[in-house]
């Protein structure tokens, strides 16, 4: 018998060493580059092609702009361009270039090439998302009357026209590299799908400090393609990554325990949580629901029944601030400071309901003809915040007879019910809000539009509000006036507010972690966070060498 | 029967099991909710994008036909079509992964393999004390995968080969300890045991021949296991293998990725069923 | 003796669990908001979870809950790999080499689309409860090819013993052969699959929570409780989120001895 005890013994000996390689990413360090992780492979590396927001992040990072908005100002600044001018009618733009400026693999940029980018994105071939932005882009013309000046043609003034080209890479005419050839701080250096993203530092950028010192500081960048929370938290506290730019709620106590001064809250965001009744005409509800669901009271009803300081502090641990319009406080700029909104109250929420018909049974609310009040809210699965929500509302709502029942679907399976079918009762999603200029959550409030997600696509709006709304926002976005585009933005948050399409319930915080060991961080709650100045940022001290991975 | 035949014929089995593999995976995932959706589609910015590439999807594979023919005509052009999220040929997209996940699975399964008989033998030869003997395998079933996983990556002890091999051990474990358990207590170890045999010897002459068929039908069983446990463990472990690119292509329902995942599966499958067949004829010689 | 230990220690647990659903005062629905992730108290002897319910009272319906629809799934899908593996194994050759093709192409199928069809038929106001009636029934009827070839093989062993031949020619019935002969031996097969399904099920319900389906808010899900346990931040707030995997434990600890004992005594 003791012989077998000493084979088996043998045996777990050779497992130990046929398994003992661990898991880690196989990218290689490089000194003094930066690090972090996206959670998703970028879909392309051609700038004019992005669309979505890894791809996005890295046209941030290795596009060359004519402007670039700054992410604490919100005001535009010359990049490439050492100035530009708008008429005063809005529809010329003249940029001058800067003098001497060369790509990364030292060929020169001029007006040329410069025209020939932005002809580029227009060309409708491109497919390019950032041509919508120019409301007619068959319209825009380019012309170009020396080697260092650009002129950009509109047919009509356009709203907000510098941010567009915060979203335009330079490229060199004729030669598309997919970010491999570029005029920003970082140029594509090596790809592998699932892994890593490596950039390296473009030894021509045209920027230097005031020292005189050529940037970007950092000598690359390394963008780990890691979509496990735990792994990424985990290899920041070893100080393998230098940021972490969106750090869920429930993780800040962790990190901030180990290192309180690496982890920020930026206070609120410009991003909303809200929950929605449908309301669409298509949906295949029975009509007794769909009258609940288009009934202001109702909805007013389950917002004052809703406690939105609970969820701050429970489902986001603090982090997060109650919401009760569709502006976020942190948008000072367009925040409606008088806004009026209908008070958290259970009795008030009972005597509306039973003023519009509604009565009780027990702990049961029915509808004036008898029908029990029952729904379910959908959300997505993978939010552990949202289902917390979700599950308190359902708390919220019993106290006034409503039952509900939650169901979480994953993504392609939910926007199928949401864009398609418009098979669901009440849904309970978040809008994230790239910019903080109104103009920019125009595909949300236009009845027209297919993202109007209450009821979409409609024809012509279905209620009086809803064709107040698509007057005032057109008129915030054709009107050159900021005080008239205030006053309808306000306006629309008023009608936001008494109508209750959407029942905010919070605006997540911003919350960043950033080692202390990275320099020159400017915290901006605008996308991309924390590395919006990419190109002043500096890593203290090398890596920690790891002798194995 | 005559060995060109029996070729013949087991080709024929792996044939039509891809094709019903993949007319299979076809259907489940063509009708399963949310073939024809984008997650851009909420973002308002991207929105029109991806609904223009949504469309242009729809028109392509409106039936199933019309996605039976594109698939018949990509594999006769020796290929599996274009991923619809990386919008890169199916065939490099897994050709680059196979050999990650084919050696994670391999040293998954021999190290679980080593771990369960190394721990069953002595303990089914155990008379008293079995259930306690056997609790760090107990343990081990009611741990869920993730959590084993993240514990490794927490502690920074282990990888996805120890995890991988431990949830094997742990399953075989308990169908190794019961057919050892049946073999120590057959009439003719008994015997044997009276007689004062070694140990090793009984192990050797009497046990293994005894338990060998089902061992070779217990292998299928663990490739399954590993198999299903590969995706998680993948995930957790950010490996870049079949696992990973499977369980991205189920989230974005990848069509083309998930056919030749699942004809992947299929001639495993058929390849570990085979390796249970070739019992009989080891008994026999 | 040691089976009659199990069995007692299994009841106890499932009492115990009865009864302290039925004297909680708030029911495992109730959320104190203003102590979530307490430590234990008087009121709250295992303290509460990160909504502010009682966690004694959580586990105990979670535990309820899962271990009738596992026990139950588990022990229907071993019934159905059992009977496949046996049609197999006492047909004709062909009939069990369709057979064994059905089982391998059922195993390269991804079945993960089945269950987001099988969501997408039920309303999304069916109660929390039949959800995850209909998910645990699809669980059972989805688990058992994987056995059935491990059945198959030790079936085919069995139909060429000695005493097998030799029922036949004592002129027993195949059901008789069957309930004496077949099912003791098979047991040691059926036994592991059934206890390997048990905690399996029990994850891959809270897993498919996911899709949808499974143990539905407010009711508890012993799976989910199972799975919070890869969350280090969670880990890090209290201990008592150990409670649920130590139950796990100590219930397939329990299965076990009682199912060894039944096999050895039979």
């Amino acid at each position: 018998m003791r012989s077998l005890f000493r084979s088996s013994i043998l045996c777990a000996g050779l497992l130990a060493l046929t398994s003992s390689f661990a898991s880690g990413q196989a990218a290689p360090r490089q000194p003094g580059e930066i690090a972090w992780a996206i959670h998703y492979d970028p879909k392309t590396f051609d700038p004019a092609k992005v669309d979505e927001q890894a791809s996005e992040l890295v046209r941030y990072l290795t596009g060359g702009v004519l402007l670039r908005l700054n992410r604490q100002t919100q005001q535009p600044e010359p990049q490439l361009a050492q100035s530009f001018r708008i008429s005063p009618e809005g529809t010329l733009i003249v940029f001058k270039l800067r003098a001497g400026l060369r790509f990364s693999d030292g060929a020169q940029l001029t007006s040329a090439d410069a025209a020939w980018s932005l002809r580029r994105v227009l060309n409708p071939a491109t497919h390019a998302v950032v041509a919508e932005e120019f409301l007619s882009p068959e319209a825009v013309v380019i012309d170009t009357p020396d080697a260092l000046t650009v002129r950009v043609h509109l047919p009509k003034r356009i709203i907000g026209v510098e941010k567009i080209f915060d979203e335009i890479a330079i490229e060199p005419a004729n030669r598309p590299s997919e970010g491999r050839v570029t005029s920003g701080p970082f140029a594509v250096a090596d790809y592998k799908r699932g892994q890593f993203v490596r950039l390296i530092r473009n030894r021509n950028y045209w920027r230097r400090d005031a020292a005189g010192v050529q940037l970007p500081y950092a000598t690359g960048v390394r963008l780990d393609i890691l979509n496990n929370r735990e792994q990424e938290i985990s290899l920041f506290l070893r100080g393998e990554y230098d940021l972490i730019d969106t750090l869920p709620a429930e993780y800040f106590g962790v990190v901030a325990q180990k290192s309180s001064s690496a982890v920020h809250d930026l206070g609120a965001s410009l991003n909303t949580e809200q929950m929605w009744f449908n309301q669409s005409p298509a949906a295949p509800l029975p009509e007794f629901e769909k009258s609940w669901f288009r009934n202001r009271s109702f909805r007013v009803a389950v917002s004052q029944s809703i406690h939105r300081a609970d969820l701050a502090r429970i489902a986001y641990n603090g982090h997060a601030t109650p919401a009760f319009g569709v502006i976020s406080p942190a948008n000072a700029q367009w925040h409606n400071n008088g806004l009026k909104v209908p008070p958290e109250s259970i009795a008030d929420a009972n005597k509306i309901l039973a003023a519009a018909g509604f009565h009780r049974g027990g702990n049961q609310l029915y509808d004036a003809a008898g029908h029990p009040v029952k729904f379910s809210i959908l959300t997505n699965a993978g939010n552990p915040a949202r289902q917390k929500m979700a599950a308190m509302i359902q708390q919220d709502l019993a106290q006034i007879g409503m039952q509900v029942t939650i169901v979480a679907l994953d993504f392609p399976a939910l926007i199928e019910r949401l864009m398609h079918k418009q098979d669901y009762d009440v849904c309970l999603l978040g809008v994230s809000n790239a910019e903080p200029d109104p103009s920019s959550m125009m595909n949300m409030w236009l009845s027209s539009s297919a993202n109007h997600q209450w009821n979409p696509s409609q024809k012509t709006p279905a209620t009086e509000w809803e064709a107040e709304i698509d007057r005032l926002m057109q008129l915030q976005a054709s009107s050159p006036l900021p005080r008239v585009r205030k006053q309808a933005v306000d306006r629309v948050q008023q009608i936001v507010a008494d109508q209750q399409p959407f029942v905010y319930l919070v605006y997540p915080n911003v919350l960043q972690a950033v080692s202390p060991q990275l320099r020159g961080v400017q915290s901006s709650i605008l996308s991309p966070g924390p590395v919006w100045n990419i190109d002043s940022l500096r890593r203290e001290q090398d890596r920690p060498l790891r002798g194995s991975l | 029967m005559n060995w060109p035949v029996t070729i013949a014929m087991r080709a024929g089995r792996t044939l039509l099991l891809i094709l019903c593999a993949a007319a299979g995976t076809t259907l489940l995932v063509r009708f399963a909710p949310g073939f024809f959706s984008d997650s851009r589609e909420m973002d308002a910015k991207y929105a029109p994008a991806a609904q223009d590439e949504m469309d242009a999807e729809h028109s392509q594979h409106q039936t199933v036909s019309q996605i039976a023919i594109e698939e018949a005509r990509n594999f006769l052009a020796g290929g599996f079509g274009m991923s619809r999220q990386y919008r890169v040929p199916v065939a490099e997209l897994i050709g680059a992964r196979i050999p990650l996940s084919a050696l994670l699975l391999a040293r998954g399964i021999i190290g679980g393999w080593l771990l369960a008989i190394c721990a069953a033998l002595p303990v089914s030869s155990l008379r008293k004390g079995g259930v306690l003997c056997s609790l760090p395998f107990t343990v081990l079933l009611a741990i869920p995968t993730a959590a084993m996983a993240t514990a490794c990556i927490l502690s920074e002890l282990g990888g996805p080969v120890l995890v991988l091999a431990l949830l094997v051990a742990a399953r075989d474990f308990k169908f190794l300890r019961s057919l050892l358990e049946g073999a120590w207590r057959s009439p003719h170890l008994l015997q044997g045991r009276a007689l004062g045999l070694s140990p090793r010897v009984l192990v050797k002459l009497h046990i293994l021949p005894n338990v060998l068929p089902q061992l070779c039908a217990l292998t299928t069983l663990s490739i399954v296991t590993a198999l299903g446990a590969l995706v998680p463990i993948e995930v957790i472990f950010t490996v870049p293998g079949v696992g990973q690119l499977a369980w991205a292509a189920v989230m974005n329902r990848d069509l083309p990725v998930l056919v030749a995942v699942s004809l992947l599966m299929a001639c495993v499958v058929g390849f570990a069923g085979m390796l249970s067949m070739r019992a009989p004829i080891l008994e026999a010689a | 003796m040691k089976r009659r230990i199990a069995l007692i220690a299994l009841l106890l647990l499932v009492v115990g669990a009865v009864l302290v659903l039925r004297w909680s005062p708030g029911g495992y629905a109730a959320q104190d908001r203003d102590s979530t992730m307490a430590p234990f108290s008087a009121q709250h002897w295992t303290g509460t979870d990160e909504l502010g319910r009682d966690r004694t009272v959580r586990v105990s319906a979670a535990l309820l809950i899962g271990l009738a629809g596992a026990t139950a799934a588990a022990a229907l899908t071993t019934a159905i790999a059992g009977c496949f593996g046996l049609a197999a194994a006492f047909s004709p050759s062909w009939v069990a080499a369709l057979l064994i093709f059905l089982s391998d192409v059922f195993l390269s199928l991804p079945w993960l689309f089945l269950l987001m069809m099988a969501r997408s038929l039920l309303p999304l106001t069916a109660s929390p409860l039949d959800t995850a009636v209909a998910t645990f029934v699809v669980l059972a009827a989805l688990g058992w090819p994987a056995c059935a070839r491990v059945i198959y093989r030790g079936a085919l062993a069995l139909r060429s013993a000695e005493w097998m031949i030799q029922g036949h020619a004592c002129g027993l019935r195949t059901r008789q052969l069957v309930r004496l002969h077949l099912l003791p031996h098979l047991r040691s097969l059926l036994l592991p699959q059934f206890l390997i399904c048990v905690p399996a099920f029990i994850v891959a319900e809270a897993n498919l929570g996911a899709l949808g389906l499974g143990v539905g808010e407010p009711l508890p899900s012993w799976g989910s409780m199972l799975l919070e346990l890869d969350n280090s931040a969670l880990l890090a707030r209290s201990h008592w989120v150990y409670l649920p995997i130590a139950l796990l434990i100590i219930v397939l600890l329990t299965l076990e001895s009682f199912a060894t004992e039944v096999e050895t005594h039979a």
